[in-house]
């Protein structure tokens, strides 16, 4: 199923929570509303829903109109973040919830409720209570008591934020394997990035209420519209660094201590930027326009990173371990094109 | 070191022994006298013990002379018909105000908190003028029709439902089911522990229940058994020891009661304190 | 997250349920009786105070205005009443909370049988003022009363509890005191139970000895939990009633000596049939309870540690 959502907008008596927002989820994939807490990201979700009502705009469930519609007619599965799974009923009676209030009869449903079980895989716990589950377990339980209405729509909120860190990966693979092995358009929730890269078809990226960007994961790495685009995924982050563009066309730091030669010249001159570049985005070459000090070099796991200075600018960067400079070492170095971008500093957008 | 703790311990039995001795004895003295003869009872300094331990003749007496049978009977009415309908009332009452929104809500619940320090027996004189023209007065009905809405309860369990987390309440909905069968279906059967220790504690209330008692019952058939057991005392003469079979009837129940229940008891009055 | 709304304003035709209605449904059972029976003969009483003469079926009254107050202030009745709860309060409150809190903390041990022992302490609370209060009657006999037996072996002279006027309101504190304990345990136990064991490690480390444990960690830390009990206990010892019945078969003491608040008002409602004058009691009790109410707010509301 295909949802359009239309100049949708959340007031809060003291913020706007989603503000104007007009997008399209695409039917039968699985799509990241990803973003810092606070971001509106969970009121999103809530409105697609139907717990919370829309100040504004519209949303349509293929042509359906389903703004005023309340969430028992919306046809929506949600997860939500604690699970919400009903301590007093035992797995089996979990997900038999939703048919038991369909009025299906009994057999039926339970027929149901061991497929969504197998589906889940927690098809062997069926007898216990909640609290004798793990949390993936628990989790699991909640995605099958979601699906076992065949929803049109399955909503997830934090699907893995209260999972231990193994657990998450595993996690949410399953919940890929699921996504694709029932097609159900879904859309989950996550402040992580990485969660968000790893899975999702794509990515709808939140701030304050306001949408960033919308694109595939990778897209959205490798071709950021806005500075926060850009700061937000990658780890390491992204480099940023505060300086204007001078008369040859080429990065100069705000305090000139030093210039960094641009691969690709945008054209204008005087304008002050915030130049970006990604860890990945340097090589040392010799350029002999760009010098940077080494200031401390490391290894995390099969990765080597160095901390270097150009001018009075610190940047975190990869180096390649067949360099072996050191602590002290002046180098040259040459920008990538890809994973370098430059952002006008005001607006904070893409030049 | 040794030493010192085993004297320490001496001295935490020797008071624990000692006070538990002066808290139960009156419920010894209590069943001791229903079991003594006319002639134990002369005895100065009083025999610790009958001289028949299955000496029943007091017992048997008492029901001869008040029919102790109907007022038991009346007490188990009263108390079952007023836990039922005083639990179904909180349940909804507590439904509303916690999970339900509507205007002046806030505003409601602050005026009922406020009428829980009212002492009921300030209310006494105009209750009585309302159940009077009711025409009730002298009837098991008038015993419990005050006694059907209980703020306390209310605020007890509305709290106990706040702790619920909204999502389950979500969840429900989204799956389609009304905000009666999601009360019924999910929020009574997590609250049961909390139900348990309101239907107990009200039972108790209920159970010994003396002054309004008092003041609406006169005929002999719609006593329950604390007021039965003071007309006893007023009408039948002093005979202590049949006196004391009586009494010992009309708290065995709630003992029995106790000892069955005692961690719902003990943890209610705990975490919300008794009715003051 | 907070404000979350599952009706719709377009649809409130369906049926009972998701109406603006709703709420007065389940509301309704509750509020009738709450309306009936504790706010409407709240407002009622306090305006009963005001009428002389008031009687009770027609409602018929010869005079508007503090009649009652004024009578009530000069019957030597009243000032009685007043003395004697003041006297109860004052004596089963500060004792029954000192032996709660000696009682309660050998309660916290861990040692054998304790749930014995709580079982033992608990047991009174269930049991009916009436029932149990007749056989305080029997142990306070004077001549073959158990009391009184203990005392001699001591060499204590036969004391009329229950006949000599005197004496009659310290059997009436006795009993309170072994009233009032079981609840009041319960709630400091509890409120012992819910100190963080850390302090007692962390306490032993710096070799406090078991005494400065008490004084140091214990108290300090219950406090108030001792204040919040020490208040509900002075309300409902300030409705002190039902107890006089069973021990002055129905009379308050032997020569009409002891009556308390709530005697008062029983006598002057049931008995004399003054129902002005019943009522006006009736509002000095609810401000006794009242102030204490406040002050128990108001405790809550500065003491909180945790």
């Amino acid at each position: 199923m295909q949802i359009k959502i239309d100049h949708l907008t959340k007031k809060f008596p003291d913020t706007t929570a989603v503000d104007d927002f007009t997008m399209e989820f695409e039917s039968g994939k699985l799509t990241a509303l990803l973003g810092p807490s606070g971001c509106g990201k969970s009121t999103m979700l809530n409105m697609l829903a139907g717990i919370l009502p829309a100040t504004d705009g519209h949303i349509y469930f293929d042509d359906d109109d389903v703004t005023d519609m309340p969430p028992q007619k919306r046809g929506v599965g949600l997860v939500f973040q604690n699970y919400a799974l009903y301590p007093h009923m035992t797995v089996l009676e979990n997900i038999c919830f939703p048919l038991e209030i369909q009025k299906v009869n009994k057999a039926e449903r339970i027929e149901k409720a061991k497929e969504m079980a197998k589906l889940v895989h927690v098809d062997q716990y069926l007898d216990r209570k909640p609290k004798e589950l793990s949390g993936g377990q628990q989790q699991r339980v909640a995605i099958a008591r979601a699906l076992i209405k065949t929803p049109r729509l399955l909503l997830l909120d934090e699907p893995l934020s209260n999972l231990d860190a193994r657990l998450r990966i595993e996690m949410r693979e399953e919940i890929r394997r699921i996504q694709q092995e029932t097609k159900v358009t879904t859309i989950f929730v996550t402040h992580d990035q990485e969660e968000a890269m790893s899975i999702s078809d794509s990515i709808v990226l939140m701030k304050d209420g306001i949408l960033m960007q919308v694109d595939k994961p990778q897209a959205l790495y490798d071709d950021p519209n806005h500075t926060f685009v850009a700061s937000f995924l990658g780890n390491p982050p992204i480099n940023n660094l505060e300086g204007i563009i001078n008369d040859a066309g080429d990065f100069e730091l705000k305090d000139h201590s030093a210039t960094i030669k641009l691969n690709e010249k945008k054209g204008i001159k005087g304008e002050e930027v915030i130049l970006g570049i990604r860890p990945e985005a340097i090589t040392i070459g010799p350029d002999f326009n760009t010098k940077a000090e080494i200031l401390e070099r490391y290894t995390m796991g099969k990765e080597e990173l160095a901390n270097i200075k150009i001018g009075s600018a610190e940047l975190r960067v990869y180096i390649s371990v067949d360099h072996d400079c050191k602590k002290g070492d002046v180098i040259d170095l040459v920008l990538r094109n890809k994973g370098v971008f430059l952002f006008d500093k005001a607006s904070g957008k893409r030049l | 070191m040794r030493f010192h703790f085993d004297i320490k311990k001496f001295f935490v039995y020797f008071f624990l022994i000692l006070g538990a001795l002066i808290m139960i004895f009156p419920f010894y003295w209590m069943i001791v006298n229903s079991l003594k003869t006319a002639q134990d009872m002369t005895a100065y300094p009083p025999t610790w013990v009958p001289s028949n331990w299955f000496n029943f003749d007091n017992y048997i007496e008492a029901f001869n002379k008040a029919p102790f049978g109907i007022y038991f009977i009346n007490s188990v009415i009263v108390t079952i018909s007023c836990v039922i309908i005083t639990t179904f009332t909180t349940i909804l009452g507590a439904f509303a105000f916690s999970r339900l929104k509507f205007k002046g809500r806030d505003l409601i619940f602050s005026l009922m908190l406020g009428l829980m320090m009212v002492p009921f027996e300030m209310l006494v004189i105009t209750n009585y003028t309302t159940v009077a023209k009711l025409g009730l007065i002298d009837t098991l009905a008038v015993l419990i029709l005050p006694f059907t809405s209980s703020i306390f309860y209310t605020y007890i369990l509305r709290n106990f439902f706040l702790s619920i987390p909204d999502s389950l309440y979500y969840s429900a909905r989204i799956d389609g089911a009304s905000n009666w069968k999601y009360l019924w279906r999910i929020m009574v059967p997590i609250a049961k522990p909390s139900l348990m220790t309101i239907t107990l504690l009200n039972a108790i209330t209920c159970w010994n229940s003396f002054f309004w008692t008092l003041l609406v019952i006169n005929n002999d058939v719609n006593r329950t058994l604390p007021y039965g057991l003071y007309a006893f005392m007023t009408e039948g003469g002093s005979d202590t020891k049949l006196m004391m079979a009586a009494a010992t009837f009309t708290v065995l129940p709630m003992i029995i009661l106790f000892l069955f229940a005692r961690k719902y008891i003990v943890n209610g009055v705990a975490r919300g304190g008794l009715k003051g | 997250m907070a404000e979350a709304v599952l009706k719709s304003k377009k649809r409130s035709s369906s049926g009972i349920f998701n109406t603006k209605w709703e709420p007065l449904i389940y509301l309704a059972p509750f509020l009738i009786g709450v309306i009936i029976f504790t706010l409407y003969p709240f407002f009622n009483i306090i305006l009963i105070s005001f009428k002389e003469g008031y009687r009770q079926m027609t409602g018929a009254f010869q005079s508007f205005g503090f009649d009652n107050y004024v009578h009530i202030f000069t019957d030597p009745y009243f000032i009685n009443a007043l003395k004697n709860t003041a006297m109860y309060v004052g004596f089963v409150v500060p004792i029954s909370t000192a032996l709660s809190l000696f009682f309660a903390n050998l309660l916290n041990q861990k040692i054998k049988g304790i749930g014995i022992f709580q079982t033992a302490f608990f047991l009174p609370m269930v049991t009916s003022v009436t029932a149990i209060g007749l056989v305080w009657k029997l142990m306070f006999n004077d001549r073959i009363g158990v009391i009184n037996a203990m005392l001699g072996l001591f060499g204590v002279e036969r004391i009329e509890w229950l006949l000599d006027p005197a004496m009659n309101i310290w059997a009436l504190i006795i009993y309170g005191i072994w009233n009032m304990m079981p609840f009041t345990i319960i709630i400091l136990l509890s409120g012992l139970q819910n100190i963080d064991p850390l302090y007692y490690t962390a306490a032993k480390v710096d070799g406090a000895s078991s005494r400065k444990q008490f004084f140091r960690i214990t108290v300090p830390l219950l406090a108030p939990t001792i204040g919040l009990t020490c208040i509900i206990n002075m309300i409902s010892a300030s409705k002190v009633f039902g107890e006089l019945f069973p021990l002055f078969s129905g009379r308050p003491g032997t020569a009409y000596n002891l009556f308390t608040m709530v005697y008062y008002i029983y006598y002057e409602f049931n008995v004399a049939r003054h129902l002005g004058y019943a009522a006006a009691a009736s509002i000095i009790l609810f401000i006794i309870v009242f102030v204490f109410t406040m002050i128990q707010l108001y405790v809550q509301r500065r003491w909180r540690y945790y």
